[in-house]
Formats: structure tokens, C-alpha cells, sequence
């Protein structure tokens, strides 16, 4: 009637995201900006049971500061369930956050201009 | 002389010829009767024969009726069962094209769910849609099973922790349902939706038939023949009947009718069952949970478990070069830039980042570089004099210099 080979590949992901978040409801971005970046306190151990995405954040996280968006990156999930999990481990005190450094100011092009004007005129 | 005279008196005597008339009669009645007697023999002979003849024929017609009867039953089965063969065969044509949209639009979701993570509304109501949409490929699968049709496959295994998550994401209630115990096992890949389809369906029983809110419990045990995934509920259990019921559809003799599972039709045992005997598990539905309601146990044999990790697959592709990453993230502020020979060389090279520079996500993936604070030089071969060249490369120094002490300031710096 039917052969393997008549079988479809299944391509959509295995565990679904309101699986791994619990159905729970999803943080705001307060806190945990896209660029916040956060790290595994120092000297923790991993919460008992963890679930594979807290284990591979655990992972992730424990070697220097991640952003916010790298970790979901990583994870393979959106912004927001990564969010909520660091969000969770936050609240049990393993994470630390610190705001990503401000943006470069971009100086006026005309003000480099007079600079290097003045120069010349000095020294040229 | 008297007895002479008597005798002629007596032969002469009418009686005499009385006597004799009447023996006359009476021999020719005997003869009569006789005759008659034959006669009737004859004819009861000749119904007897009748008799037989049609007793004959009737039994020849009743053989030949229950011929026909049973010629016809089994031609109506023949049809019956041509006919829900055909049907089958359509349904599970048409439901083919709807496994494929349902997976179709999950990849979809995932992607938009991707894209607009970062908003809270936004992802929870990709989630809902998400979720109608789990549970509609569910529906979808089990109508392509009980048609004969396939689930559709998987290219990697999963663990088993994985495949009840998948299950548990397929069901309306998911949110009461609690996972507990992990093995270091994983599903092999050909089996990997097939019982994430089975777990699914007897999670969704357990949901509906008991109180709205009551957890409902997947237990992961290693066990010395596979490991065993059990459902408990705190429902009301099942009556003899049902637990018969039940038992018949998940242990399949025949192919299961359509027809038979009532409207709405009630297919989570009938495809638990076609699955199991499919893909070679057990599934069983006839004990008590500890809380009263029904334990269903799924136990997957040896042949469908393998030890392979599966590496959980967002993380899987680059875990590596990743690990092999963190140590630079560690490393403190690398070595400021050698200045010479930049001249040289003034487009600070980006460093080469080998393969795979962005994550499976589509985002690109950070590499600490050293620290690149010149603005390229749109003219690379410009000459310079020696002194103008020191001149600049003292400002640019000072420049970084100062750069530099104002990330240490703040680099250290904790929560």
C-alpha cells in the first residue's frame, strides 16, 4: 500500500517554544535588552534538573558576557523564550547583566575637516 | 337314513345357498380389497418416492441458498472492503497535502516567532498559532495513520526527554503536564515521530478525561527491557468495557474500520495501536495511576533506543567552534594593535573568522576582534613623509591609549 520511500521529511522543529517556556507569560525587554550582556555568576552550580536549553545557557553563558540576542542565537529559539529562561535564572541570582557599552558618538566630519585644516596650517 | 335326509334337507336348505352366496361375496370383497391394497401401496410407494425426491431437492436448494448466502456475504465484505480501501486511499491522499502544509506553516511560525522575538505580544500570539497549529499536524498525522499513510520522518534522533516535550507540545492542555526523569537515551530517528504521535495521543486523553487543572504526569524509566514512558492521570479510570475496548484497538488484529470509532471518532487508541505494531512498542492502557485515573505506559524496546547524544539542535551545529571560542572571550584585553608597520598596511584587517559566521538562527555570530578604532583610509598608497608619519601615529597612539583606559574603566565592572 505504502513504501518508505512515499514518506514525507518532516522539517518543522521538535520541541515546540510554549513547550519550553511553559506556556508562561513572555517578559518585556526591561532588563534584558537585545544587547544587554549577561554571564554565569562566578562559582554556581546549575539548578538541579536542568532542562536542556538552561543547560546549554549554563553552557553558553559561563565563559564570558553573551548578549541577550547571541544567546538566543545560540539556543536556536526567539528573542523572547531565551529572554524569559535568562529571566529565570536571573531571579535565582546565577546571572549577571551589565548594559552593552554606549554606542561610539560619530564626530561631525566638518569638525575633522577644521582639525586637520588647523594642523595643516600649523604644521604643514 | 335320517343323516342322508339330513343332508339333502341341509344340501337342499337355503341356507345352504345363503352360506354359500355369502362366502362368494366374501371371497370376491377379500379380492377387492386385496386389489385395492395393492393398489394403495403402490401409491403410498410412489409418494414415498415423491417425498424423498423433494426432501432431495430441498436440501439440494438449501445448500445451494447457503451457498449463495455465503457468496454473498463475502463479496459484500469484498466491497466493503474495496470501499473503505478506496476511501482510505483518498483521505489519505488528501491528508498528505494537509501533513504537509501543517509542517509547511510550523516552519513558517518558527520563523516569524525568530524574527519577532523580541516583542512579547508579538511572539505569544505566534505561540497560539504555534500551538493550533501542533495540534491540527496532530490530527492530521492520526488520520493519515488509521488510512494506512505515514507520519512522515524525522532525519535525527531526539532523547526521550525531547520526543515527551514534542508529544506534550501537540495536546491542547499542554500546560498541565509534567515531565519528570531524564535518561541518557535517545530515539532513534525512525521513531521518533511515531511515538512523540503516540505519547501525544495518550497525553490528550489523560488532559480530556480528567478534572480540568489536574496534572497530568510523564514519567521517564529506565527499565531493563528499553525505557518506559508513563502517563498518569487523576481522572476517573475506565470501566471494564472501555479497558476491552481499549485493549482491542491497541493490539490490532486487522486493519481497523473507519467507520468504527463513532462521531467524533475516537482514534487515539486505534493509531497508538496501528503505530505500535508498525514501529514495534508496546503501549498498554489497563492499570491504575497512583492518583486513580488511568496509567498508560509506552514501553520502547532496545531496537528503537540508541545512546547517541542527540546534540539539541539549535546549539548542535557550532557547539563546538564555540567552546573553542570562550576561551578568547576569557582572555583579558588583548595586546594593544602593533602600530608598525599599519602604514603599510592601514585597513586594519578584519581578522579572518573562519567558517560559519552566522548561527542557524541567521544571526551573525560575534568573534572578539582586536580592538579596530581607525577609520579606514580611503587611500591606501598615499606616500607620507617619515615625519608626518611619526606625527600622526603619535596622535593616533594617544588616541587609542586614551581609548582603551576608558573600556578598562568600565570593563570590570559587575552587576
Amino acid at each position: 500500500m505504502t513504501t518508505p520511500g512515499e514518506e514525507q521529511a518532516v522539517n518543522s522543529g521538535f520541541v515546540r517554544s510554549y513547550v519550553i517556556t511553559g506556556g508562561r507569560g513572555l517578559p518585556d525587554a526591561e532588563g534584558l535588552s537585545l544587547v544587554t550582556l549577561v554571564t554565569i555568576a562566578p562559582d554556581r552550580q546549575p539548578p538541579p534538573n536542568p532542562s536542556p536549553e538552561v543547560r546549554a545557557i549554563w553552557e553558553l553563558c559561563s565563559g564570558g558576557y553573551l548578549s541577550v540576542a547571541e544567546v538566543a542565537g545560540h539556543l536556536g529559539q526567539p528573542v523572547g523564550v531565551a529572554r524569559l529562561l535568562l529571566n529565570d535564572l536571573a531571579e535565582q541570582g546565577h546571572l549577571m547583566r551589565r548594559k552593552a557599552p554606549p554606542p561610539a558618538q560619530l564626530v561631525d566630519r566638518k569638525i575633522l575637516e577644521e582639525v586637520l585644516h588647523g594642523l595643516h596650517v600649523r604644521f604643514g | 337314513m335320517a343323516l342322508e335326509v339330513s343332508l339333502m334337507t341341509f344340501a337342499q336348505g337355503p341356507l345352504l345357498w345363503a352360506l354359500v352366496v355369502v362366502a362368494l361375496v366374501a371371497v370376491g370383497a377379500v379380492l377387492r380389497a386385496r386389489k385395492t391394497n395393492i393398489g394403495l401401496r403402490r401409491q403410498n410407494s410412489e409418494l414415498h418416492q415423491q417425498r424423498e425426491t423433494l426432501q432431495r431437492q430441498r436440501d439440494e436448494l438449501h445448500v445451494a441458498y447457503t451457498g449463495l448466502t455465503h457468496q454473498h456475504s463475502a463479496e459484500l465484505a469484498e466491497v466493503r472492503k474495496d470501499a473503505e480501501e478506496e476511501t482510505k486511499a483518498v483521505l489519505k491522499a488528501a491528508v498528505r497535502t494537509l501533513q504537509g502544509l501543517a509542517d509547511e506553516q510550523q516552519v513558517v511560525i518558527e520563523n516569524a516567532q525568530q524574527k519577532y522575538g523580541d516583542d512579547p505580544g508579538i511572539l505569544a500570539d505566534l505561540m497560539a498559532v504555534d500551538h493550533a497549529n501542533s495540534q491540527f499536524g496532530r490530527r492530521a498525522q492520526g488520520i493519515a495513520v488509521l488510512c494506512g499513510g505515514w507520519l512522515g520522518r524525522r532525519e535525527t534522533v531526539a532523547s526521550v526527554f525531547d520526543v515527551a516535550r514534542s508529544a506534550q507540545g501537540r495536546i491542547r492542555q499542554f500546560d498541565r503536564v509534567r515531565i519528570n526523569g531524564q535518561v541518557n537515551f535517545s530515539v532513534v530517528s525512525k521513531a521518533v515521530e511515531p511515538v512523540a504521535v503516540v505519547l501525544a495521543e495518550l497525553l490528550a486523553n489523560a488532559t480530556n478525561y480528567s478534572a480540568p487543572g489536574a496534572p497530568v504526569e510523564i514519567n521517564i524509566q529506565a527499565v531493563p527491557t528499553g525505557v518506559c514512558l508513563i502517563v498518569d492521570d487523576a481522572g476517573l479510570g475506565m470501566g471494564q468495557e472501555e479497558k476491552d475496548r481499549a485493549a482491542a484497538l491497541l493490539a490490532p488484529r486487522a486493519a481497523i474500520s473507519l467507520s468504527s470509532l463513532g462521531i467524533p471518532p475516537q482514534f487515539g487508541f486505534a493509531v497508538s495501536g496501528m503505530l505500535a505494531a508498525r514501529y514495534g512498542f508496546k503501549v498498554s492502557v489497563d492499570s491504575v495511576s497512583p492518583y486513580g485515573g488511568v496509567r498508560a505506559v509506552v514501553l520502547l524496546p532496545d531496537e528503537l533506543l540508541t545512546g547517541d547524544v542527540p546534540s539539541p539542535p539549535p546549539v548542535a551545529a557550532h557547539h563546538d567552534a564555540e567552546v573553542a571560542a570562550l576561551p578568547r572571550r576569557q582572555a583579558p584585553a588583548p595586546s594593544p594593535t602593533p602600530l608598525f608597520p599599519p602604514v603599510a598596511q592601514p585597513i586594519a584587517a578584519p581578522q579572518p573568522t573562519g567558517p560559519a559566521a552566522t548561527t542557524a538562527g541567521g544571526l551573525p555570530k560575534r568573534r572578539r576582534k582586536s580592538p579596530v578604532s581607525v577609520v579606514p583610509s580611503t587611500e591606501p598608497g598615499q606616500v607620507r613623509s617619515n615625519e608626518e608619519t611619526a606625527s600622526r601615529l603619535g596622535a593616533f597612539q594617544r588616541g587609542t591609549r586614551s581609548g582603551r583606559d576608558m573600556t578598562t574603566m568600565e570593563g570590570p565592572e559587575f552587576q
